[in-house]
């Protein structure tokens, strides 16, 4: 067992992995379009994490190589919750609710 | 002694938020989880020595992705979770949850064998002191200029693509009215 601490790359392994997981049970477990949305959240947090530490560990300080993969995926993240919000207002506006299992079609 | 307690306490919040944010019924609970679970990352993005990350956590994930998600469980009619899966998809979902969660693991178990670099080895080695950026002699802000100028670049577009096109699937376009009643 690895020696976990924050002087280790294996914790932030530990923790990037757990959110990983976290998040792909919320998009299978969840029914609601917003559940399913946090869930995607929760995955890109844990790549970020992972883009940053990997970035501390392999590389050096001085090379911040990895804490700009991390801000391209914050990045990602921003513009996907946009565009989710806003498909999900059209949902919203023909079905009046954003349940996964009800919705078919995007136009009334 | 009090730096690796501060480092339980944040994992610990990413991880039991992320947790809840994902098998908590009330959805408005879960948003609020979620945003437990960020600025969890972002004490974990301090402790590597990442303050840069840290704010852009905060601003960008706490203070936007966050803020949408609170207003998007205003359009659920069902916001407490009355209504979740039924129980046979949850085993299947507790099933392969575990299974993804074992071979994490695993992978996790070899990496952190082969790679257990010390941390506190490669601060005390001389020159790389980072500054409050996060580099010693190149920041992000020259890497992004430099190197990473085409996805920087890629970005922008992705991002001005995403908020226009966000618009046009909000907006209600008039000519899809007049094609309709014609």
């Amino acid at each position: 067992v690895p020696e976990l601490g924050p002087d280790r790359l294996a914790a932030y392994l530990a923790i990037a992995g757990a959110l990983f997981v976290c998040g792909v049970l919320a998009v299978v477990v969840r029914r609601n379009a917003i559940g399913v949305l946090i869930g995607i959240e929760l995955i890109l947090n844990a790549a970020a994490l992972q883009f940053a530490a990997y970035g501390r560990f392999r590389a050096s300080a001085a090379d911040p190589q990895g804490q700009t993969a991390a801000v391209f995926v914050i990045v990602t993240a921003a513009a996907e919750a946009a565009v989710a919000l806003a498909l999900l207002f059209a949902v919203y506006r023909t079905a009046k609710d954003v349940d996964l299992e009800q919705t078919r079609e995007l136009r009334s | 002694m009090i730096e690796s307690g501060l480092f339980l306490g944040c994992a610990l919040l990413a991880v039991v938020g992320a947790l809840g944010a994902a098998v908590v019924r009330n959805l408005f609970h879960a948003a609020l989880l979620l945003g437990m679970c960020l600025l969890g990352t972002a004490g974990l993005y301090l402790f590597l020595e990442t303050p840069y990350l840290a704010c852009v956590q905060v601003i960008v994930y706490v203070g936007g992705i966050l803020v949408l998600i609170l207003f998007a469980t205003l359009f659920s009619a069902d916001v407490l979770g009355a209504s979740q899966r039924p129980r046979r998809a949850l085993w299947i979902a507790a099933v392969s949850a575990t299974l993804l969660a074992a071979v994490v693991a695993w992978r996790l178990a070899a990496v952190g064998v082969q790679q257990g670099v010390d941390l506190a080895a490669q601060r005390s080695a001389p020159g790389t002191a980072p500054d409050a950026i996060g580099g010693a002699d190149g920041t992000v802000g020259d890497l992004l200029l430099g190197a990473w100028l085409v996805p920087f670049l890629v970005a922008g577009l992705l991002l001005t693509v995403a908020l226009v096109g966000a618009v046009a699937t909000v907006r209600r376009f008039r000519y899809t009215a007049e094609v309709s009643r014609a």
